[in-house]
């Protein structure tokens, strides 16, 4: 007995050893010249496409370089991404946020300037405005922007004898029969999640009010005010469809509502073209509609996001590698590929881009003949404390939840940004 | 003991890796983070401002708003749980020691242990779906309403965590020697006042001890309403408690860069709070209570 504790302890101290050096080993694999950048991005969806398609298209023409996806949840992306890069542990490839977040980012050192590459002479400067910084220099390379649209089930629009509404009234009157028959929610939208309510309810029927990009730069040069007519019209309007939510509508989320309509439980989904594959996925007939004008022949305005991009950390111990990845985004061959096996992103790219998948064809159709406008608040409006977007989220939620009338949503809402917004003349 | 410098020594070498290892990852981070929370980093340069950054989470027209209305809502947070937890923590404690039912206490033990083994996010993730007005059993918005989202995450978090003061208190319980229950009984003593008359103030130190480990978790906690809600929780913020406070003002989320200085300050905060509560307690309290040695 007296020998055991000395033997025990040898061979703890061998077990040791072997797993340490068992560490050491895994940390390296791989070819020896092969160089691995890592891309992070808030796609978690995309993950098998990335990796299926994407990436060995781009390793293909690119041997000797490695990209390894790894997405992290777009609701934890931003809080993620800033940590690691403040704590030097960042990737090489991150997707850029549009607008302000990317902004606050750039003035943190986090990129480097892409002014030098070719990939930025295939897009045009309001493509490239998203993600510029202060100094009007390009920061990320443009690669998808997002409509937001009305996807409707055609099965339920036939069976009760609907056609696609072309002015408020008639997307009322719509809604109002499908709430009469009573078989089917005629909207599948819940306020559990204030973003939707905001990107995918407001930003979408509002602009036809307040003008689009007219509302929009009037706020930001402060010749317009969220309290003018023509933004509580935009609010109000929002408010009226709060009449057709479905019961429970206070915690039904984001899955939730695409839930229910794929499920054929409700009739119309407001929501953007990337979820074109999650609301294609039970085999539905599914059609897509813009909202549409106050009435017939108003302009139409139709909302497209500049939604991701991709930067280089300035941090990066691959520049070269990653560099080469950044000048194949501005590529058509990559555009192609992208659109058309992520159908419900939108090439930027100044090169014609054809769509096979017919729902993000029809998605596409939407641009024409309307006025394109941004998401109101993302741009310059929500760099302060409180920020425009999050205090509309909010206060979204609370005109559907507690019923607060548009005039006081908006009054809430600009003296919020006079607390810290100065126009920029 | 004999009282040699060679003693003390010894003992020194024996309690230093522990020492170390707590100083490194408790006491050194706790230090630099309220050390964190005299400074300013806004301008590129650290700044040394004193309690500036106190001043402004407790006064600032935006932040402080979001402060109180997360120390409100965890000082909710808590007192459901103590309400509600530790009462039925401890009828489950006294039921299992109460010799009503011999064969089955693993039985029932076990049963009302596992939540507590299981992960904080499929706990939330399954009470949502049970709750969803849309595929589950209740028809109101249990999550959506700003008055009722606080109390359902916090009664999910009650259920998960019985477990853990019914244990406490049932070993607390079992200490309690036989005889002297006995006693009471042949003295004329009914269930109820042999409970409270008896074993109730025999338990006491520890009955407190949980209570005061239960102030601590819960104004520490973060997991269920971030896995829920995420950092900007709540309809309206309602769910909002110190936690997720803190991770949304020091790691930033989709609409607030992070700041790092008043994030430490806020954790700086919440330390003091659940420091001087517990404090105030064990010297006050504590050591008025009785330990009997039986």
């Amino acid at each position: 007995m007296r020998t055991t504790p000395p033997v025990i302890a040898a061979s703890a101290a061998v077990a040791l050893a072997l797993g340490l050096t068992g560490c050491a080993a895994s940390g390296g694999g791989g070819d020896a010249d092969a160089v691995t950048i890592t891309l992070a991005t808030w796609r978690t969806e995309d993950t098998a496409m990335w990796e299926e398609e994407v990436i060995p298209a781009f390793e293909a023409s690119h041997p000797g370089i490695h990209v390894e996806y790894a997405p992290v949840d777009t609701n934890d992306y931003n809080a993620a991404i800033q940590s690691q890069l403040e704590g030097g542990t960042g990737p090489d490839l991150i997707m850029c946020r549009p607008f302000d977040v990317n902004r606050q980012w750039i003035s943190k050192g986090y990129f480097d300037d892409l002014s030098d590459l070719d990939a930025i002479s295939s897009f045009d400067d309001t493509a490239l405005s998203a993600w510029a910084g202060d100094d009007g220099a390009p920061y990320c390379v443009p690669v998808a922007s997002v409509l937001a649209g009305f996807y409707y089930n055609k099965a339920i629009f036939d069976e009760l004898g609907l056609e696609v509404p072309t002015t408020q009234q008639e997307f009322i009157d719509v809604l109002d029969a499908i709430k009469e028959d009573g078989t089917y929610a005629p909207l599948a939208l819940g306020s559990a999640d204030g973003w939707q309510l905001a990107y995918n309810m407001l930003y979408q029927v509002g602009p036809n009010y307040w003008k689009g990009e007219d509302g929009r730069l009037g706020l930001i040069d402060g010749s317009q005010k969220l309290t003018d007519p023509a933004f509580v019209e935009g609010f109000t309007v929002f408010d009226s469809f709060s009449d057709y939510l479905p019961n429970g509508f206070e915690s039904i989320s984001y899955e939730d509502m695409t839930q229910m309509f794929t499920l054929g439980k409700a009739a119309i989904l407001p929501d953007g073209s990337w979820q074109i594959s999650q609301v294609d996925s039970t085999g539905l007939d599914v059609g897509v509609f813009g909202a549409p004008p106050a009435s017939a022949g108003d302009t139409r305005y139709q909302q497209e996001m500049a939604d991701m991009a991709i930067g280089l950390n300035a941090d990066s111990a691959q520049k070269d590698a990653a560099t080469a990845f950044l000048e194949w985004l501005g590529t058509p061959e990559f555009q192609q590929l992208y659109v058309n096996k992520l159908p419900g992103f939108f090439s930027m790219g100044t090169e014609p881009v054809t769509y096979d998948d017919p729902l993000a064809q029809e998605f596409a159709g939407l641009k024409e003949g309307a006025e394109l406008t941004s998401r109101l608040a993302l741009d310059r409006l929500s760099a302060g404390q409180p920020p425009l977007d999050d205090e509309i989220w909010r206060v979204a939620q609370l005109m559907y939840n507690t019923g607060m009338s548009p005039e006081d949503a908006t009054a809430e809402l600009q003296a919020g940004l006079d607390s810290w917004y100065v126009p920029a003349q | 003991m004999i009282r040699t410098a060679a003693r003390y020594r010894l003992l020194a070498l024996f309690v230093l890796p522990a020492l170390i290892v707590y100083t490194a990852f408790a006491v050194y981070p706790l230090l630099s983070s309220v050390v964190l929370s005299f400074f300013d980093s806004d301008t590129g340069s650290n700044v040394f401002v004193g309690l500036d950054n106190y001043v402004f989470l407790f006064t600032d027209q935006w932040q402080s708003e979001r402060f109180w209305n997360a120390l409100g809502n965890s000082l909710e947070f808590f007192l459901i749980h103590l309400l509600v937890e530790l009462p039925i923590g401890l009828l489950m404690a006294a039921l299992l020691t109460s010799a009503r039912i011999r064969r089955s206490v693993g039985v029932y033990r076990t049963m009302l242990f596992i939540p507590a083994t299981l992960s904080v996010v499929i706990v939330g993730f399954i009470w949502r779906l049970i709750i969803n007005p849309l595929w589950g059993l209740v028809e109101f918005p249990l999550l959506g309403n700003e008055l009722t989202a606080l109390p359902t995450i916090s009664l999910m978090s009650v259920w998960q965590w019985l477990g853990i003061p019914m244990v406490f208190l049932y070993t607390a319980l079992l200490a309690i020697p036989n005889d002297v229950v006995e006693a009471a009984r042949i003295d004329g003593a009914n269930g109820w006042q042999v409970f409270w008359r008896i074993k109730f103030p025999l338990i006491a130190p520890q009955f407190g001890l949980i209570v005061v480990l239960t102030y601590i978790w819960t104004f520490n906690g973060f997991d269920i309403v971030y896995a829920l809600n995420g950092s900007a929780p709540g309809p309206n913020y309602s769910t909002d408690i110190l936690g997720t406070f803190f991770y949304r003002t020091f790691f930033g989320s989709s609409g607030q860069v992070a700041n790092l200085d008043l994030g430490a300050t806020v954790a700086s905060v919440i330390f003091f709070i659940i420091l001087v509560t517990t404090a105030a307690y064990f010297w006050v309290l504590q050591r008025r209570l009785k330990t009997y040695e039986l």
